[in-house]
């Protein structure tokens, strides 16, 4: 048996982790294109901002890739796939100025192949993008160019009120730079929370001294060859000498374009996460998985998903039958104190959803649950957030909540209170865990 | 894997579980000093009411597939291979609460200042953890899931 796995990220690394689980002993191939992979990507935006050590974001060891008896190729792009004679072709020189072509390539062989090749960040198509000075962020080489600018630089404009876009905004405001976010749409973080916890976090951020600016995008990166500043859609001008790119990702679905792999926005695949193909599988970012809250495919570009995806498509691949539950969409956000967390679906677009909101001012509490037919569809909790996961588990589990609907976002809503629905419920709440807990009951 | 259950019917929902849990992790790990530490120490389990005069005393599970390791984004939350435990390494964790995100039994608590999470680890220097030394009516139990079934008969 010969595993080769694409991609030694989140999805990639879990993957590895898991078939070590069941087999013990047979070759692991892992290609990157990062020469150091090993890094939680989450985290380069905390490095950043210069409030983690660099040692806290090598999330697994040196000896990682030694411990788990895997050979990497790192610095090595994968570029194609023959799923007849199961074959990866690989471009050795990847990362040392030559493009990859047919011509500089080696094909590994593989039984099992797992494509965890993530997303990368989308690009704003507007002139001037091409400037020095210009940077998305997504991986530990994009943080190291921006902080070796950092010195030259006073004034940043962030494009994009995402995730991705305030946190770096937060990270160069820590960093003492004047920091402005400019966010197409009404409301920052429009694909994570609503627009009242969205006007609860913007207030804080804006104390904090970082402009935000609604409704208004570039419509050109100005300079010579270095940025300058930017030109907005409103007419005015914004001077800056960095501009940070934070408009979402795009799945890496290109290495299974032609192969007969089927892709839709990202890689299709069965709930055992494999693809239309036998023996290759898919994870992470790239790959389309069920959505329980939406109830159909779709891609949650998300650390917990990737691990657990990364993790199922293993045990798979080492022969088990596992299934995967589905993925859900959440987020944990905190900036300057005010921490907030949502799950699944969060602005409901639909008259069949009912929302229950709870507002408590004094101490900065927003919660909201999202209903459909008494089922929760999605929660967000601001500012208090240490119950959200018992709300998770009824959500992935599908309970009826009608009778605990009261209380639901009440501070003493806990684990206890779920109790009983556990004891009830038929198909859920598998897990041993929880079973063990109603076990006197 | 050695792990706390609750017996439901003997839980009083009296909440001793919750201060022996503060004080083994305060700094005193007594009583009368620790109540004047700054932070208070955090207590990892907790006395949870199902419905009246029904409670149970819950805190992290140990789960086999641990959620909160899974979820974990620095390496911080872990399976101790030798024991089979879920533990967490303050020298890497980053508090980002994606941990607090997943976990199903709400067992994970902040350390605001601190930026970190606490959660029950089983009193490292006891051999006994002190909520189940503390329980009034002995509902808690340490051992193995076949002993505490056993214990039920
Ligand atoms: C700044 C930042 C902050 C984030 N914060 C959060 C957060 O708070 N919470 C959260 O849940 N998620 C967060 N994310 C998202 C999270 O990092 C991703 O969901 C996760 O990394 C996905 O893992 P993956 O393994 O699927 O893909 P990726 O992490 O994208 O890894 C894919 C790897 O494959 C490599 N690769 C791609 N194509 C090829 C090829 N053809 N040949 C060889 N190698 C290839 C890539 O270079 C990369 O190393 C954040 C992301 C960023 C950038
Ligand atoms: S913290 Fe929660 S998810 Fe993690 S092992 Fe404990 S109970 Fe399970
Ligand atoms: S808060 Fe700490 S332990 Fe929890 S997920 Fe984040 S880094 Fe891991």
């Amino acid at each position: 048996m010969q595993y080769v796995i694409i991609g030694s990220s989140a999805a990639g690394i879990s993957a590895v982790e898991a078939i070590r689980t069941k087999d013990k002993d047979s070759k692991i191939i892992v290609i990157s294109d990062e020469k150091n992979p090993l890094y939680s990507r989450c985290l380069i935006s905390y490095l950043l901002a210069g409030t983690i050590d660099e040692k806290k974001i090598w999330y697994r060891k040196d000896s990682f890739f030694k411990n788990n008896k895997v050979e990497p190729l790192l610095g090595v792009k994968a570029i194609g796939i023959d799923i007849k004679k199961k074959e990866v072709a690989v471009s050795n020189f990847a990362g040392e100025g030559l493009k990859p072509s047919p011509a500089n390539k080696e094909n590994v062989k593989f039984d099992r192949l797992l494509i965890a090749t993530g997303a990368s960040p989308k690009l704003e198509n507007i002139p001037g993008v091409d400037k020095k000075g210009v940077f998305p962020l997504r991986t530990i080489e994009h943080m190291t160019e921006i902080q070796a600018m950092l010195d030259k630089v006073k004034s940043v404009a962030v494009l994009g009120g995402g995730l991705i876009g305030l946190r770096a905004a937060y990270a160069l405001k820590n960093r003492g730079k004047d920091v402005s976010v400019f966010v197409k749409s009404g409301s920052i973080l429009s694909q994570i929370v609503d627009k009242d916890a969205a006007i609860l976090m913007q207030k804080r951020i804006e104390e904090k001294g970082i402009k935000i600016f609604t409704g208004v995008a570039a419509k050109e990166i100005t300079g010579d060859k270095s940025v300058k500043g930017v030109a907005l859609d409103n007419g005015s001008k914004h001077a800056c000498e960095l501009v940070i790119i934070g408009k979402g990702v795009s799945p890496n679905i290109e290495i299974a374009r032609d192969s007969g792999i089927k892709t839709n926005r990202g890689i299709l695949t069965s709930d055992f996460l494999k693809t239309n193909i036998e023996d290759i599988f898919s994870a992470g970012d790239v790959a389309e998985t069920n959505d329980i809250a939406l109830g159909e495919s779709s891609i949650n570009a998300i650390w917990p998903a990737a691990c657990e995806q990364g993790r199922i498509a293993g045990l798979n691949m080492a022969g088990e039958k596992e299934t995967y539950e589905g993925s859900l969409a959440m987020n944990s956000i905190e900036f300057f104190g005010l921490p907030v967390i949502s799950v699944g679906i969060t602005r409901p677009k639909s008259a069949v959803y009912e929302e229950i909101v709870k507002k408590d001012a004094a101490r900065n509490i927003y919660k909201k649950v999202v209903l459909k037919d008494g089922i929760i569809a999605g929660a967000i909790f601001v500012n208090s957030i240490e119950n959200i996961g018992v709300i998770g588990a009824l959500i992935k589990n599908k309970v009826d909540i009608t009778g605990v609907k009261d209380i639901i976002l009440e501070d003493y809503f806990d684990y206890g209170k779920i109790i009983p629905l556990i004891k009830k419920s038929k198909k859920g709440f598998r897990e041993q865990e929880f079973k063990e807990t109603i076990l006197t009951l | 894997m050695k792990k706390i259950y609750c017996n439901i019917k003997k839980c009083l929902g009296c909440g001793s579980c919750e201060i022996a849990c503060a004080v083994e992790h305060s700094k005193a790990k007594e009583l009368n000093s620790t109540i004047s530490e700054n932070p208070l120490p955090i207590k990892r389990r907790r006395a949870e009411f199902v419905e009246e005069n029904v409670a149970i005393s819950t805190g992290c599970q140990h789960c086999d597939n641990a959620a909160c390791v899974t979820a974990c984004m620095s390496g911080a939350m872990y399976k101790e291979a030798k024991t089979g435990l879920t533990q967490h390494d303050r020298d890497k964790c980053v508090g980002c609460w994606m941990c607090i995100m997943t976990c199903p039994f709400g067992a994970i608590t902040r350390e605001k200042q601190e930026k970190q999470v606490v959660k029950c680890d089983l009193c490292p220097d006891r051999d006994k953890p002190a909520c189940v030394e503390a329980c009034p009516t002995k509902a808690l139990y340490l051992g193995t899931l076949k002993e505490f079934k056993e214990i039920l008969k």
